[in-house]
């Protein structure tokens, strides 16, 4: 039941992320929805399940993306292994939790760059990057109060966040 | 404690083994990897064409609130179109005639025995990294394959990158590493072009067989002439891609750099036509070729950037 749930919430990001944020926009930047939900799910399931879960979400979003089968699926597992590895050592409250996803939606899209660079898309590395990671973190910052209890629902885990 | 932690760097290890294995096999064109990326996203078009019907309202409101300025702006240069086509409409049956003279003159044949299919623009680009592309509403069903020409009735559009069985996606004419093979109607000079990174529907030409140097003030193309695509490259042969607006050095200083205006917008389309023609071979990236002269007989693949001798000064 909790698998199922699972795929739903991830479904419906992907869904809203091919449809909604086409258009929606912010400064020609649009929000990484699936990286939002791939760091929640590592920030609170921890990194063996959050890694797995993560990368499950990166290969469904490289279904979508012209980059080769597998990059955002790798960039997508580390990132939460790293978000899930730092929440170990923080005490839980809801403004490191926003620092968390900002940091971790810039490294998703940073590290989705290079490495996208390296397997040889040209292009993706220049000062545009910058700027499409430091919009989209903060987007993702927002949005991540709203977010986080769907997917805490979703896992059936506690949304609960000390303030 | 550590155990757990072994186990958690082992789960991570073996997914970048996984990943590494899927992005081998999909840069490798492993056929069974492509099937399934496929088959997933045919899976999902019901899904996403529904929740896209139901959204489409939400990015309209969004794009009336915060693109305002942008709309206010079309509208006044579609006023002013619309009064430049008042007035050719009194001229139009004289016109036709001239006009096909005109095409007769060009030689351009633009696909009149080719079967075509046309698709409606289903979206822009996901993400924010890959901006010039769309996809449109039709597949491998209707009979498109990788790499066929994407056209509305003002020129070339792009070229069709991924089929799916009912949707494709398509490689838009900005995007700087489609390369095409035209010709200088003015001057029926053959060149290699791609579009200008950066530039909003700005294509730039750059290299050719006998590609003209800036002392080759007879080569150059009249400012305004056609360019369509060359009979030699991928595509049908004389589909209208724009035409010249400038004239220029190339960054080496030395071979000439042809500017032009695309004839689509191709950031504003909403239906587009698929030429069903044979596909050729690939194209190259713009990027391995320096901007010298390299006949399009030579698959600039092939040539690594040492191999090329630089032309001679004259």
């Amino acid at each position: 039941m909790t698998a199922l749930r699972l795929a739903i919430c991830v479904l419906l990001a992907l869904v809203v992320q091919v449809t909604v944020f086409v258009d929606f926009r912010v400064y020609g930047v649009a929000p990484e929805l699936l990286v939002l939900v791939a760091v929640i799910f590592g920030y609170l399931s921890g990194p063996q399940t959050g890694s797995t879960a993560a990368f499950v979400i990166g290969l469904l979003w490289d279904l979508y993306l012209p980059t080769p089968l597998g990059l955002a699926a790798v960039v997508f597992a580390v990132v939460a292994y790293g978000v899930a590895s730092v929440r170990e050592l923080l005490n839980e409250t809801m403004p490191q939790f926003v620092v968390i996803v900002a940091f971790g939606t810039f490294g998703a899209i940073a590290g989705y760059a290079l490495l996208g660079e390296v397997m040889g898309q040209r292009g993706l590395v220049n000062i545009e990057m910058l700027r499409v990671a430091l919009v989209a973190a903060l987007l993702n910052a927002v949005a991540a109060p709203f977010v986080r209890p769907l997917v805490g629902v979703a896992m059936h885990a506690g949304a609960q966040v000390n303030k | 404690m550590a155990q757990r932690k072994r186990r958690v760097r082992n789960r991570l290890i073996l997914l970048t083994l996984l990943a590494v294995t899927l992005l081998t096999a999909d840069l490798r064109g492993f056929d069974t990897v492509n099937r399934a990326q496929s088959f997933l996203r045919d899976v999902l078009h019901p899904i996403n064409s529904a929740a896209s019907n139901i959204f489409e309202p939400v990015g309209d409101v969004w794009n009336s609130l915060f693109s305002y300025g942008d709309l206010e702006n079309e509208n006044v240069a579609l006023r002013a179109e619309l009064a430049a086509l008042r007035g050719a409409g009194l001229r139009a049956e004289g016109d036709s005639a001239a006009y096909q003279d005109l095409l007769n003159a060009l030689d351009l044949t633009y696909a009149p025995n080719i079967e075509t299919v046309t698709a409606r623009v289903e979206r822009g680009s996901v993400g924010n990294f890959a901006s010039d592309v769309v996809t449109i509403n039709k597949g491998q069903r209707d009979g498109i394959e990788a790499g066929m020409a994407v056209v509305t009735k003002a020129g070339l559009v792009g070229r069709v990158q991924q089929v799916d069985g009912v949707t494709a996606t398509v490689q838009l004419l900005s995007d700087p590493n489609l390369v095409v093979g035209v010709r200088l109607v003015s001057t029926n000079n053959v060149g290699l072009g791609h579009a200008l990174a950066g530039g909003v529907n700005l294509f730039v030409i750059n290299q050719g067989p006998n590609w003209p140097t800036v002392d080759d003030v007879g080569e150059f193309p009249e400012i305004n002439s056609a360019v369509v695509t060359d009979a030699d490259s991928r595509y049908t042969a004389d589909v209208p891609i724009g035409r010249v607006i400038e004239v220029r050095p190339a960054s080496d200083e030395l071979s000439l750099e042809v500017v032009v205006e695309l004839a689509n917008d191709i950031e504003d389309l909403s239906f587009v036509s698929i030429l069903l023609t044979e596909q050729t071979n690939e194209p190259t990236a713009p990027q391995l070729v320096p901007s010298t002269s390299i006949p399009l007989d030579i698959d600039p693949n092939l040539i690594s950037p040492d191999e090329v001798v630089p032309p001679e000064v004259p």
